[in-house]
């Protein structure tokens, strides 16, 4: 394949957005009925199932911990997932990821209410269009505040980076493997910290002071909508109409 | 005094509550003098104190809960019943019985009382026993949604066992035993329980409960 312009000559980018705009993003919450906690979401080209079992007895006992809950966070992309069949089994960049991932969730919940016992989430991508880490960890924490866990906040994920010369918000598969940085970060609006920070490729100081701004606005605009999608799970209840 | 959410909003986590220095009851945690809710659910604001209940939940046992259970091990010593808890809960028997309550078997569902969480597990009151429950329909519920089933002085409990004249044994844990004269009332109690779950979140409840009970 030829390498495509990233950036047109109007500024915008492949799929016509603006630098700093997100694609489009859709929530639900509370979609599978058999886990304490679901979740689905659509970001751009990317859709990922999250769901929660938990807090439950730890199995193997020997691995509980005395003092506070053990999570576990399964990050595996499906075989119909990407373009080329991926096989089954989780890869080691998937590996990798729940690992990523799990550390930055570990932070936000309060694993210490629940001693000796283990919380399960499984994130499962059913679509790869790029940002399936921070497209995981979104659904991820929306799937964990639906199981009811506490948590100091929700975790919102996106990335930035750096294409054709331009920094950039939420870089799709495109953009990613023709751009020159990826930034994948998660950020806590309430703590106002990063808990998940990669950074693949190189940015100059003000390069990287820009992409990290952009990804901010990004992370507290997700946050919102990830508030929304709890409340309306809730408030589309009506009563019974009279008959 | 600066309002950070509106009446009946439904918070989320991370949400600020308060900054007055009020305690954080249930729900909610606290960062020097700002409370934040830490869990999904509907503010309950206090002079002194502020909490969420929230809307889903684990079931977080607490000494005096009544339960209900069903017995996964027997053993000379202790009865094991399964709450739907991380932790079976354990019934010691008295070292005079040396034997279970009797005719206790796996599989029995049976009402008790919480004596005691902690370090050492999880316990039920040996004083108060357990009872075994002969028959019935065991139904699920969303622990935090108990309360609610339970009402305000038990207004909504009474309603359902007098409109349906079933006996409910309602457990903290989220099992609920409906058992009562015929297979239709009990399906009536059960369906009126599962509308107390779809709207816990809404008002005037029991009086939808007292309608579709009379309907039924």
């Amino acid at each position: 394949m030829k390498e495509p312009v990233l950036i047109k000559p109007d500024g915008t980018r492949l799929d016509g957005r603006k630098p700093d705009e997100l694609r489009p993003i859709k929530m639900e919450v509370g979609v599978l009925e058999k886990s304490d906690g679901s979740a689905y979401l659509e970001h751009g080209g990317t859709r990922v199932f999250a769901a929660v079992f938990g807090p439950k007895e730890m199995h193997p006992k020997h691995l509980a911990l005395p003092s506070r809950a053990v999570l576990r966070l399964r990050y595996h992309m499906a075989s119909f997932s990407v373009e080329d069949r991926k096989t089954l089994g989780m890869t080691r960049r998937e590996i990798e990821l729940s690992k990523v991932i799990r550390e930055a969730l570990e932070s936000v919940i309060f694993l210490e209410e629940f001693p000796r016992s283990s919380i399960d989430v499984f994130a499962e991508i059913v679509q790869a269009d790029g940002g399936t880490r921070c497209a995981a960890i979104t659904a991820s924490s929306l799937a964990l505040a639906d199981a009811g866990i506490p948590m100091l906040d929700l975790l919102p994920g996106v990335a930035s980076g750096k294409i054709g010369g331009k920094v950039v918000l939420d870089l799709s598969e495109l953009e990613d493997k023709y751009g020159e940085a990826d930034m994948p970060v998660a950020i806590s609006p309430r703590l106002d910290a990063a808990l998940l920070f990669q950074l693949n490729g190189r940015l100059s100081l003000k390069e990287f002071d820009e992409a990290w701004e952009l990804a901010r606005q990004g992370c507290s605009k997700i946050y919102e909508m990830q508030r929304n999608a709890l409340k309306n799970r809730y408030e589309t209840y009506k009563p019974e109409e009279e008959t | 005094m600066t309002i950070y959410f509106k009446e009946k909003e439904i918070v989320t986590p991370g949400q600020l509550l308060s900054d007055e220095g009020q305690k954080p009851g249930e729900g909610t945690y606290a960062e020097g003098k700002n409370i934040f809710a830490a869990q999904t659910g509907l503010v309950v604001p206090g002079k002194t104190i502020i909490s969420v209940i929230p809307i889903r939940g684990p079931y977080v046992p607490k000494p005096g809960d009544d339960i209900v259970g069903v017995v996964v091990d027997t053993r000379p010593g202790a009865v094991e019943v399964d709450i739907g808890h991380q932790n079976t809960a354990t019934m010691k028997v008295s070292p005079r019985l040396r034997r279970p309550p009797a005719d206790t078997k796996l599989g029995d569902v049976v009402i008790g009382k919480i004596s005691y969480r902690g370090l050492k597990g999880l316990f039920l009151d040996e004083r108060e026993g357990i009872t075994k429950i002969r028959k019935g329909l065991l139904v699920t519920l969303t622990p935090t949604k108990i309360p609610r089933l339970i009402g305000r002085k038990g207004s909504m409990i009474s309603v359902i066992k007098r409109e349906t004249g079933c006996q409910l044994h309602v457990g903290r844990n989220g099992l609920i035993v409906v058992s009562g004269g015929s297979p239709s009332k009990e399906l009536a109690a059960v369906s009126a329980i599962r509308l107390i779950e779809e709207g816990a979140h809404t008002s005037g409840l029991t009086d939808r409960v007292t309608e579709y009970l009379k309907k039924a």
